[in-house]
């Protein structure tokens, strides 16, 4: 089946989100992507399991960030995209019709290679605002800007600046004001571009750091170009491969330890060892 | 002058700090000295001299214009062979093309400078009260006894209708254009484009031909100044349009992105994320909107019609406004009446210029009235401001905007402070 990008996106619905809470699953089956007309990514199948976190490894343009876009449904975004396969959190197809995007997008986070805080806001609306935007209340603001920030390992350097902008932070802070903000609405699934490639190495020891905090209520998926990254944070990893003129596909996915010490696939273990890529 | 930062500082303590010395050629303004000068002026008067004696004793030409261009050519002709005896000729050149460039933005700044200060000139010395309490009842062209009892409130106040009237109208059908044409797209997009470009190009007067054409020609309305909001409606919204599209394509997609994965809808993207990042470039796209229909006269005679007489009813009956005045008054014979025209031009920059600062001011602040009142007290007590600069943040304390210790005093209720 063949989805267009755009028609079913406004579908006017009475499902609410996918009911429960906590750490969600998600299972891609057989996805491919196209960029008008364009095949850029076949058959990918790929589970990843709940309170885990999954690294997506291999070279530049073989469809990483494509799979983890179509994850919360943000590749349709992009004019003339288009998907086949499904992706099934929790067990319900996260493309069938009835569901809108907004709600997917709720349950799974995002977090982009670049940080993008809201330059127009505060630091404390900044983390308040996925809820502002679903109109959702809550009882103690306060508390729950604390306590995602405190996820986030950002709550003691930003306690008292709470009203400057959210620009103001170094970008290791803002990248972490993202992760806030991504958390501060619940998501079931937390997906990461690359958040460390604009980074240095102690904020990077930082978000790190929050990854491995907040695996156990938030399923992880991240996509990094960085080996040891993947194989410091990571439980599953996928290896993406796109041969010349060819779209991407899964070469070997497996727990961490499996890929970089015993890898099935001979590109694989050159890709892990650095011999390419 | 550029230093450079000090070297290495493990060896012992030298006994001199290091000389800064300059890098990198470039005349600098600070570096200006005694000599530069000397050749500017040398070249302005030797080129004088020579376009004098060739353009009006040897060829017999005249006219000030073209003398002026010609002295300026051969002022940078010999600006440029002079400066090549001193520098190398690249530096001469560069030299040369900087003259051309600072003259250009002293031409501009020089016309902008001699408007307003001729028309504040000419104009401050006949202010006088009755000017901003009265209006033009009494008034009769040839009597010059009554010229001191009459006054423009009447036009102030319909400048200030007409003109608020067509942004309130026109800011927010242009803004909602803008999102159109950059936020949602689609097929629509490049006819609406074209329609907007070419409104722009469309005189002034056409605009106030057709609202009287459609509207009071066939007796669907009688004159009013709502009639004139419409034409300057027409006339503002091109420019805003135009303007705040361009503001809202310089708002980083990635915010789009963001707001979007965070499971907002597109309205909300755009209602909550994108204007309010776009908020003073769109402020500004008002501003110049609101300059553009303050100073329109044409379309205004077609359809507020003008009038002598206070009108505070903008839709109904004819009203006056400032232009209009001010076009009634310098077609006038009496000297005295243009000088009242003065006046009330510089009444009507005036008036743009409050709006101007007032548009600016409102742009910069947060939009939190907690905020606004912060900002008015930093405004007001300069000693706090410099008190909060040393807020020992790193990098915190953005120049231009109020330190957090101020911004904090009346926090918005509804909006708690943390500990």
């Amino acid at each position: 089946m063949t989805l267009t990008a755009t028609n079913d996106r406004n579908t006017v619905s009475d499902v609410q989100p996918t009911p429960g809470t906590g750490a969600a699953g998600l299972v891609a089956r057989e996805v491919c992507a196209w960029f008008s007309g364009r095949l850029v990514l076949e058959g990918v199948t790929l589970a990843m399991p709940r309170s885990t976190v999954t690294a997506l490894i291999g070279p530049s343009g073989c469809g990483k960030s494509t799979f983890l876009r179509i994850l919360n449904r943000m590749h349709e975004l992009v004019p003339g995209a288009q998907l086949a396969g499904s992706v099934e959190l929790d067990g319900t197809d996260i493309y069938a019709g009835r569901l809108r995007a907004t709600d997917t997008r709720r349950n799974i986070g995002m977090v982009f290679q670049k940080p993008n805080p809201f330059p127009a806001m505060s630091i404390y609306d900044n983390v308040l605002s996925g809820l502002k935007f679903s109109r959702i209340s809550v009882s103690d603001r306060d508390a729950l800007v604390e306590v995602s920030l405190t996820k986030a390992g950002l709550w003691n350097e930003v306690k008292n600046r709470m009203r400057e902008l959210g620009g103001a932070l170094s970008g290791g802070q803002q990248q972490r004001l993202c992760i806030a903000r991504a958390l501060a609405v619940e998501p079931r699934v937390l997906l990461m571009d690359e958040p460390c490639s604009a980074l240095d190495p102690t904020s990077t020891a930082r978000i790190e750091q929050t990854i491995a905090d907040i695996a156990d209520e938030v399923t992880v998926v991240i996509v990094t170009h960085n080996m040891q990254q993947a194989q410091r944070v990571s439980d599953v990893c996928a290896f993406f491969l796109a041969a010349e003129n060819e779209p991407g596909r899964i070469i070997e996915a497996g727990p961490t330890d499996v890929i970089f010490g015993s890898p099935t696939d001979e590109r694989t273990s050159d890709y892990v060892h650095g011999r390419f890529g | 002058m550029t230093t450079l930062a000090p070297t290495s500082s493990s060896t012992a303590a030298p006994p001199l700090p290091p000389t800064p010395r300059r890098i990198g050629a470039p005349l600098r303004p600070r570096d200006f000295g005694w000599a530069d000068a000397g050749i500017l002026a040398a070249s302005l008067l030797s080129s004088f001299l020579l376009v004098w004696v060739v353009f009006y004793q040897v060829t017999l030409l005249s006219g000030i214009f073209g003398f002026l261009l010609c002295w300026y050519a051969a002022f940078l002709a010999l600006y440029w062979v002079v400066t090549t005896q001193v520098v190398d000729r690249q530096a001469a050149t560069d030299r040369t093309a900087t003259v051309v460039v600072v003259t250009g933005a002293f031409l501009v700044l020089g016309i902008v400078a001699f408007i307003v200060g001729w028309v504040t000139w000419k104009g401050v010395g006949h202010l006088h009260t009755n000017l901003f309490v009265k209006d033009m009842s009494h008034f009769v062209p040839a009597d010059r006894n009554v010229l001191h009892q009459i006054g423009v409130l009447h036009a102030i106040v319909g400048t200030v209708e007409q003109v608020g009237i067509a942004a309130a109208i026109g800011v927010p059908v242009a803004v909602t254009t803008a999102v159109f044409l950059n936020e949602v797209g689609g097929r629509g997009t490049r006819i609406v484009r074209t329609v907007v470009t070419a409104m722009s190009g469309l005189p002034s007067i056409v605009a106030g031909v057709f609202v009287y054409s459609i509207l009071v020609e066939t007796s669907v309305s009688r004159y009013s100044g709502f009639l004139a909001s419409l034409a300057l409606f027409i006339l503002i919204l091109p420019s805003v349009t135009r303007t705040t599209e361009e503001v809202l394509r310089i708002v980083p997609g990635g915010l789009r992105e963001a707001s979007l994965a965070l499971g907002a809808s597109e309205f909300r993207t755009v209602w909550s994320v994108v204007l309010p990042t776009a908020r003073s470039g769109m402020i500004t796209a008002s501003l110049l909107g609101i300059a553009i229909a303050v100073g329109e006269t044409a379309p205004l005679i077609f359809t507020s019609f003008g009038n002598n007489n206070m009108n505070v009813n903008p839709f109904h009956g004819a009203q006056a406004a400032l232009p209009l005045v001010l076009y009634d008054f310098v077609r006038q014979p009496q000297g005295a009446l243009i000088d009242l025209a003065y006046a009330t031009a510089f009444i009507l920059l005036a008036l743009v210029l409050i709006l101007f600062v007032l548009a600016r001011v409102l742009g910069r602040q947060r939009s939190t009235s907690g905020a606004l009142r912060a900002r008015l007290r930093s405004v007001l007590r300069p000693s706090a401001r410099s008190g909060g600069s040393e807020n020992p943040s790193p990098v915190g304390g953005r120049a231009g905007r109020p330190p957090l210790e101020i911004l904090t005093v009346s926090p918005n209720p509804k909006e708690p402070l943390l500990p």
